[in-house]
């Protein structure tokens, strides 16, 4: 019974829940698993499959009452907003296009054409030369920035701490 | 295996209305968790199984339908009583009222099978 307690104790104190509650949610959660001992009803009687999983319950109980988020409890799915993967996929398929651009020779794409004709000849022949910043290296550096952007946001929100506010 | 189909079944059914049945015995009274499981097995609700009751009432809480405070019980310790919120008695009315249809409407549809346990 109270490694029950104290399991949860410790996972509120990884979710981060402040102090003041979670020793307030241990005490009656002892105070219940004690009485019902003493009338003979065990602890899993008392607390059903959640017995078997202290963490998955304290984190569940803790979010039941909003004192940490949804995405805390074990086993959650979390739903990455559509935005977030629509702007990572956006910018690794832009990152591979420019890259693949750039390897396979000269830079095809351009800001600006210069046409120009050989001196002298009797036919007029232009010929399209690349500017200086071809487009491509400019995709490439913004799908990078754009990339690390994603990690960042990715990484951000999985590392998120809860915040307490019951 | 029909046993286990069962309580699964059960365990669904008990799951849409606990929150009712939970707001249904602290009405009756203050009670704090022990002492609502024990009111619930009391009319054969048990809740073994379907979890345990402790989210439930965390959930209840932050939606504002139970009002809490705390006190000593019986010589032990001090407890968190529970008691329906205005908001709460709100809610178990409809919830009783949209149970009550829905157990209407599904024993209408269930009434003429005939039950043969071999």
């Amino acid at each position: 019974m109270t490694d029950f307690v104290e399991q949860c104790r410790g996972e509120w104190k990884r979710l981060g829940v402040p102090d003041p509650l979670a020793e307030e949610m241990a005490e009656d959660l002892a105070s219940d698993l004690r009485e019902a001992e003493a009338e003979g009803v065990s602890a899993e009687e008392l607390l059903g499959s959640s017995f078997f999983d202290p963490p998955s319950f304290a984190a569940t109980w803790a979010a039941e009452r909003g004192i940490v988020p949804t995405s805390a409890v074990p086993g959650h799915v979390r739903h990455r907003p559509l935005v977030l993967v629509a702007f990572t996929a956006l910018a690794a398929i832009t990152l591979i296009v420019s890259a693949l651009l750039l390897a396979t020779g000269e830079p095809k794409l351009s800001l600006a054409t210069t046409r120009t004709s050989p001196a002298g000849s009797s036919r007029a022949v232009v010929h399209n030369v690349s500017a200086a910043t071809p487009v491509e290296w400019i995709l490439l550096l913004l799908a990078l920035v754009a990339l690390a952007f994603a990690v960042w946001l990715w990484t951000s929100s999985g590392r998120r701490r809860p915040t307490a506010h019951a | 295996m029909h046993r286990m189909a069962s309580e699964s079944r059960r365990s669904q059914l008990l799951r849409g209305v606990l929150d009712l049945c939970l707001l249904a015995v602290m009405d009756e009274g203050p009670a704090y968790g022990y002492e609502m499981t024990k009111r619930l097995g009391e009319r054969g609700l048990a809740i073994v199984g379907e979890g345990s009751i402790y989210p439930l009432l965390g959930r209840l809480e932050r939606d504002g339908l139970v009002e809490t405070y705390r006190a000593a019980s019986n010589g032990g310790p001090p407890r968190k009583y529970y008691r329906p919120s205005s908001a709460g008695r709100l809610a178990l009315a409809l919830g009783v009222s949209e149970w009550r249809a829905a157990r209407d409407a599904v024993d209408a549809v269930l009434a003429p099978v005939k039950v043969e346990v071999a």
